[in-house]
């Protein structure tokens, strides 16, 4: 049996037994282990659904148990590699050259009628490519000069070219892109994942996140929250700096000798209680402190990236001790390998309009690549020479691409070489866990204006994620305010052409 | 049922027979809520209700399955089920025919049920939740025969306890006996006001040998103002308060006011029928008060977008939205958004309905402005002298009529324009999609101004260059002058207000507004316009006018005050038309809607406004069969830490039915007969029946008949609220800070929380004074990064109202008790209170012990944690760093007794029994 199989046949036992009735019983009768004691959500109401589907019952006592999936899945992970403020398409993925041979040339008014840009006003110039390009790999895919690194690994992934949005603002674009809508409220993708999946180590977080460049994304912790989904479920947010998980570290005068004395005599004091009132949660919070004391050692274990060998630090280009992109990167391979399920990763920093040297194409944009060539090369090298990226699904993007006009901010043509928010086309790329290797799918107008062929959404990307972590994306609900809601609303179509 | 073969189906029918059920199968008539509605929505609902009516039959209304479908025939004809194509469909064998479609075929017994239905007429019933409340009789139960008082006689302290006992019954359960008085004082505290009894109250009640201390307690409590705190927290979740306003810049919104009026409303008893008028109309009651303008900010919780570039107006319609969802969901335990898009799939209420109801809101005054006005000044310390003294001039020199709409202005700045409404724009634009800028030779429009009758105008502007030249036309660019006025620099490029003479014109007008400036350089802006207001001319003739003209300019120009978010309805003239949205998409709007409330519920009463104010007297008549179940419900669930009906936002047929409707429907009643809307009277009856003062114990035979005490067997043990785990260890340490209202509190929070792009003007600075233990409702509530040990305990961000939060149990809950400085701080202020008394180690422990868990420890409790004290001295007395540390470098406590005593303290804070209600 392969490892995912297993995975999974271990997984779906598990589940069975949690929604059996009779083992159920029998555990709460010999009070074994409160892990097994199985209570269901009383509040989930299955009309909707035929009979309960594993995937759709969760335990109260023990929310991030490991659960099986709707069906075989080719992804045990995700990694997220999230660039906020939405890179440029034209300078990395997408090759125009008749946007070149444009350059400097008013906008032609087809493209701009009816239409509404973040900062363009009046009638913009059309912006030639800032970046040469050539063709890599056996697969002969177009990528711009500034990937140098990640030109090896072309062929190990898919670059979706025609990727749109109807939200051109960013944080409403972040959240359309990781809760399936624009508006606050929603749970994250990672937050459905664990909810459906559970967490395969129960000393770490099913769900993390890790941020680089020097801010949250705009949308903040809503973007990886829980929205109505309980909290549980929410990603908890990794450190490099302070404590690596809130509250993880023991208060200063307090070592580990102490803590475990603490802890036991707080157990101890519970098992008396549990004596007196017989109630399963006290069983629970037992576990739960045993747990804690466990993930106190596994996560900052995890998080510390100092014990890994220096052709890793090489690889990635690491910056010890700092907040960067490249140590998240290696974090990211470290957890996958830990069993951590969904790693959401935030990089700040790429909007870049052309109002000021950080902010343009030319300075600031080349600077943001030079971050993360290397290290996102790196992780598609580490997790394969480990044989994770068969079932580690990677995911790079930003919330939505850029025009093919210079911005002119109100009107008025911008300091420095910039491009304003555009929904109609950009570019992601995934790879690993049976997607398709040196795949391009989608094509753009001959001036990466609008896509028109291969065009896929948001919802698309999310269906396809759940997909390979083995969910129908139209099967994972959860009921709120009556309805049953779902990561991708009443949308998404799973990018079949992607799929090996 | 559906496990069985048919042929135990019939046996069972024949069993039936035998025992004399033949007026079961014959005669009875079938109950349309109980008997074919849950047929209905499990099995023929989801493709002919309210979303899909495949081939044009639906079975939500009467009206609509009763109607010809695709094939022109009615499936149902009243009276004649052999006539029914329904009935005939369910019975067929061929898959293509039978329905339901695709799926396993419907029990015998269900079809019976469906055919005797149509049989009787197909008549529809009422779901239970939609049928006015009405008294039903208490199940007295009586001994032997009748003859006798039942042997739960003593048990019973009041009504309640016989619908308790009733289903008990039923389900071959015995209650439990009442808890013992620590027990009931520590539950009842922390229902009551939130956290453990005062000291000396908890002293009186346990040596009080009378029989009515338990009441005695419990009033004592009610008075307490700390209950209108615990019970404002509650609230803060339905109103979905923060103190920011959400979306990608949450920048912060001053809005606490309307938490302050909130622990004032619970405190005072506000009957819970005006406290939701004020909330939902306050502002059109006659002549509000400041305080009932403040209550409508519970609807001015909803969220701005600040981000630039973002569409007004699609935000200012999710808030309306928002509002429409909260209302219903909040108040009358309704899920109504499905309606946004379509008819409700279960339940009644159609598409148009949701868009007449939208209207109700529709009509007020904010438009996502990044001020978010309207707003209501409460002027500081010298501008209140300013505004007493125009007032009291006003008063005087005014008519009532004139005097109120200057002082409405003064305190609201209302009714204005805002200038994001402007458009047309030539070298000038929205900046940052907020406030009307222009530049040289700028010209832009402000559409639809209502002129009549207006004699001189106010406008809100900062002029950034000293040579400004502003001319505002009607109709056009060239059209008939209203303004031409030169515009000096403002002072230190604040805000400034321009009061001047217009010309009079009748009618709304467009107006064109255009700008010079010959300093300024190219592409620069000059000016920035905030509100328009257009009024009379200022009673200049008055006596004393020169004065009073001088405190007005003050005040309604840079006037110093704390602003508020308030609701105040648009004046007819700016009065917004509602349609419906195609699919709940705003920009597909089709037909115009007139505000209404949906057919199925009672009418509107007959004198009531189609407005707010209307709408909040529908929501408050005690016919609504809503409003008074879902307050009883949700009461009832703070108390026994589940709602009679579980799913307390969904009172409708897909929700979970109550456990016990007849309560249900009794305790509401009373709340709306009896205690005339008091809650407090309603939570003193439900705290003082036998059923919530029961042990909370429980046999491994009663949980397994009962596991979530859905029955109420025993008493309520469920995890205390964030908040409350927060209050209690603050109580009982003795470091509360007991101030109550006022501003949010910022105790500690690790570094880097707020890490986002636009909190650049705002951080999170942890106070440093007593304002650090403040109770938990206090907490500075940000809704993209909300205060993390609390979120670690289920609260939630408030982006949108939560109905109730889903209990955890997570290892991340024990590392925040453990390891947050918040509470290790709390555990240092506990020890050294501890210390200051010169406890010896076990009395200092028991005493800990005692205060935290509201028992002292037994034995082996003591030794447990007289063991970990002696652990942790040794450790202490060998490391003076460690000691420090832990102490927290206090000098006079700087030693290992402390420091293991805090150790001590603070796994007692730990403790399951500690942060469970007992």
């Amino acid at each position: 049996m392969k490892r995912n199989e297993k995975i999974y046949r271990e997984a779906e036992q598990r589940t069975l037994e949690l929604v059996t009735r009779r083992h159920f019983l029998r555990e709460c009768r010999t009070g074994l282990g409160a892990m097994a004691l199985g209570s269901f959500l009383q509040g989930c109401n299955w009309l909707g659904s035929k009979k309960p589907t594993p995937a759709t019952t969760f335990n109260v006592n023990d929310p991030l148990g490991p659960r099986a999936p709707h069906f075989m899945a080719k992804a045990r992970s995700v990694i997220y590699l999230h660039m906020a403020g939405a890179p440029s398409q034209l300078e990395l993925f997408d090759y125009k050259p008749a946007l070149q041979k444009m350059d400097g040339q008013d906008c032609p008014q087809s493209f701009i009628e009816g239409k509404k840009f973040a900062f363009i006003r009046g009638v913009p110039k059309l912006l030639g490519p800032q970046a040469k390009f050539a063709q890599y790999g056996e697969s002969g895919l177009w990528l711009s000069e500034h990937l140098p690194h990640f030109q090896n690994v072309v062929d190990e992934v898919s670059i979706l070219k025609a990727v749109t949005t109807d939200q051109f603002n960013h944080a409403p674009a972040q959240l359309l892109m990781h809760t399936g809508s624009a508006r606050l409220g929603r749970p994250s993708m990672g937050s459905w994942v664990t909810y459906g999946l559970g967490s395969e180590n129960a000393n770490l977080p099913g769900f993390v996140v890790l941020t680089s460049g020097g801010s949250n994304p705009d949308a903040g912790k809503s973007v990886w929250g829980s929205g109505f989904l309980p909290s549980v479920y929410q990603g908890i947010q990794c450190r490099s700096a302070g404590d690596p998980v809130l509250f993880i570290n023991d208060p200063k005068g307090m070592d580990r000798d102490l803590r475990r004395a603490s802890i036991d005599a707080i157990n101890e004091v519970n098992r008396n209680s549990h004596k007196t009132f017989g109630d399963p949660e006290t069983l629970s919070r037992i576990s739960q402190y045993e747990m804690a004391f466990k993930m106190q050692v596994t996560a900052p274990e995890v998080m510390n990236i100092n014990d890994e060998p220096e052709y890793i630090h090489q690889m990635y280009g690491t910056r010890p001790g700092e907040t960067a992109f490249a140590n998240n990167a290696l974090l990211a391979r470290k957890l996958v390998e830990k069993g951590v399920r969904f790693v959401q990763l935030f990089d700040w920093g790429w909007d870049t309009h052309g109002t000021g040297p950080e902010g343009s194409l030319d300075i600031g944009f080349i600077n943001k690549c030079r971050e993360v060539d290397k290290a996102m090369t790196a992780l598609l090298l580490d997790l394969k020479q480990r044989g994770l990226l068969e079932e580690t699904l990677v995911v790079w993007g930003g919330e939505f691409g850029r025009t093919p006009m210079q911005e002119n901010r109100e009107g008025k043509q911008n300091s420095f070489k910039g491009r304003d928010h555009h929904t109609d086309a950009f570019a992601i790329w995934m790879a690993g866990a049976g997607i398709r290797k040196g795949f391009s799918y989608g094509e753009t107008d001959e001036i990466g204006y609008n896509a028109i062929s291969g065009k896929v959404t948001p919802y698309d990307i999310q269906a396809t994620i759940l997909q390979q972590l083995g969910f129908d994306h139209e099967k994972l609900t959860y009921e709120f305010q009556g309805r049953n809601f779902r990561l991708t609303d009443v949308h998404g179509k799973v990018i079949q052409d992607i799929l090996a | 049922m559906s496990w069985l073969s048919n042929k135990y189906v019939l046996a069972g029918l024949m069993v039936t027979v035998c025992l004399g059920g033949w007026s079961f199968i014959f005669n009875d008539s079938v109950d349309y809520n109980t008997e074919v509605k849950p047929i209905i929505n499990k099995k023929c609902i989801s493709c002919h209700g309210g979303v899909k009516k495949k081939a044009g039959f639906s079975l939500l209304f009467r009206s609509e399955a009763l109607a010809p479908t695709e094939s022109g025939k009615p499936a149902i004809i009243p009276g004649d089920p052999g006539a029914s194509e329904m009935i005939r469909r369910l019975t067929l064998h061929d898959p293509e025919e039978r329905m339901p479609y695709k799926e396993e075929p419907l029990s015998e017994e269900e079809i019976s049920i469906l055919t005797k239905w149509v049989k009787q007429g197909a008549k529809w019933g009422n779901h239970w939740a939609y049928v006015p409340v009405a008294p039903p009789e208490v199940p007295v139960q009586k001994g032997w025969l009748g003859l006798f008082p039942s042997k739960y006689k003593d048990w019973v302290k009041n009504e309640i306890d016989w619908f308790i006992l009733d289903k008990l019954r039923d389900k071959d359960l015995e209650p439990s006996k009442e808890a013992d008085k620590q027990t009931l004082l520590r539950r009842a505290a922390l229902d009551i006001i939130g956290m453990p009894a005062p000291e000396a109250i908890g002293a009186w009640y346990l040596q009080n040998k009378a029989p009515d201390a338990y009441e005695k307690l419990v009033d004592t409590l009610l008075q307490l103002p700390a209950y209108g705190e615990r019970w404002a927290g509650m609230w803060l979740d339905l109103a979905r308060y923060a103190d920011t306003k959400g979306y990608e810049r949450d920048d912060i919104r001053y809005i606490w006011r309307y938490r302050d009026w909130l622990i004032k409303s619970f405190n005072e008893d506000k009957p819970y029928d005006v406290f939701l008028q004020e909330q939902l109309a306050g502002d059109m009651l006659p002549n509000p008060t400041d305080e009932q303008l403040i209550a409508t900010a519970f609807h001015r919780n909803t969220m701005t977008n600040d981000e630039g570039g973002t569409d007004n107006e699609e935000f200012r319609i999710a808030a309306v939205l928002d509002r429409v969802n909260t209302t219903w969901e909040v108040l009358m335990g309704t899920s109504f958004n499905c309606v946004q898009c379509h008819s409700h799939p279960y339940d009644p209420f159609k598409h148009e309905e949701y868009y007449q109801f939208m209207a109700f809101f529709n009509n007020t005054r904010d438009e996502d402005t990044y001020s978010d006005y309207p707003v209501l000044y409460e002027y500081n310390k010298e501008d209140t002298a300013n505004y007493r003294k125009f007032s009291d001039w006003a008063g005087k020199h005014l008519s009532k009529q004139e005097a109120d709409v200057v002082m409405n202005f003064v305190k609201t700045k209302y009714p204005s324009y805002n200038s994001l409404k402007s458009d047309r724009f030539v070298n000038a634009e929205l900046v940052d999609t907020k406030w009307l800028g222009m530049r040289d030779k700028g010209e832009a429009r402000v559409a639809n101004i209502h002129l009549t009758g207006k004699t001189r105008m106010l406008f809100r502007y900062i002029a950034f260059v000293p040579d400004g030249k502003l001319e505002i036309h009607t109709d056009s660019l060239n059209g008939p002058l209203l303004l031409r006025v030169d515009l000096p620099q403002s002072k230190d490029f604040k805000w400034t207000v321009y009061d001047g003479k217009i010309p009079s014109f009748t009618g709304n007008r467009d107006l064109y507004f255009r700008y010079r400036s010959s300093s300024l350089k190219k592409d620069y802006t000059g000016i920035f316009f905030d509100w328009l207001h257009f009024t009379t001319d200022f009673p200049h003739g008055k006596p004393g006018a020169d004065s009073a003209y001088k405190w007005y300019y003050r005040l309604v120009s840079a006037g110093n005050a704390t602003v508020t978010p308030i609701m105040l309805e648009n004046p007819d003239y700016m009065r917004r038309t509602t349609r419906i949205f195609e699919r709940g998409n705003w920009t597909a709007q089709t037909g115009e809607v007139q505000p209404d409330v949906p057919g199925s519920l009672i009418p509107m009463p007959k004198d009531a406004p189609r407005n707010r104010l209307g709408l909040a007297r529908w929501i408050t008549d005690k016919k609504n069969p809503l409003t008074s179940r879902t307050i009883v419900n949700r009461i009832w669930e703070q108390l026994f830490g589940q709602g009679i009906a579980e799913t307390l936002e969904d009172m409708g047929t897909q929700g979970i039915p109550p456990t016990h409707p007849e309560l249900l429907d009794h305790l509401s009643y009373r709340l709306m007969y009896s205690h005339d809307w008091s809650l407090k009277k309603l939570i003193r009856e439900i705290v003082t029946s036998a059923a919530y003062r029961q042990d909370s114990r429980v046999t491994p035979e009663g949980l397994e008949k009962d596991r979530f005490n859905k029955y109420y067997a025993r008493g309520p043990r469920v995890r205390l609220s964030a908040e409350q785990i927060r209050d209690q260890a603050l109580a009982v340490s003795g470091a509360m800070d007991p101030q109550i209202y006022g501003p949010s509190a910022k105790p500690w929070q690790p570094d880097g929380i707020w890490n986002s792009p636009y909190s650049g003007h705002e951080q999170w600075e942890n106070d440093l004074g007593s304002s650090r233990f403040r109770r938990g409702l206090y907490t500075y509530w940000k809704r993209t990064s909300a205060y993390p040990s609390m979120l670690n305990f289920d609260a939630m961000a408030r982006e949108v109202c939560t109905s109730r939060r889903i209990r955890t149990n997570t290892p991340l809950q024990a590392l925040t008790l453990l390891n947050d400085k918040a509470y290790l701080d709390i555990s240092r202020e506990f020890a050294y209170n501890l210390r200051d008394k010169k406890l010896e180690r076990d009395a200092a422990i028991r005493e800990a012990f005692t205060k935290a868990a509201g028992r002292p420890p037994t034995l082996a409790d003591l030794n447990t944690l007289t063991h970990l004290y002696e652990t942790s001295l040794s450790r202490y007395r060998a490391d003076a760093e460690a000691t420090c540390e832990m102490v927290g470098l206090q000098n006079e406590y700087n030693n290992a007794e402390t420091a293991a005593l805090i150790v001590v303290v603070n796994s007692i804070m730990n403790l399951d029994e500690v942060i469970t209600k007992p």
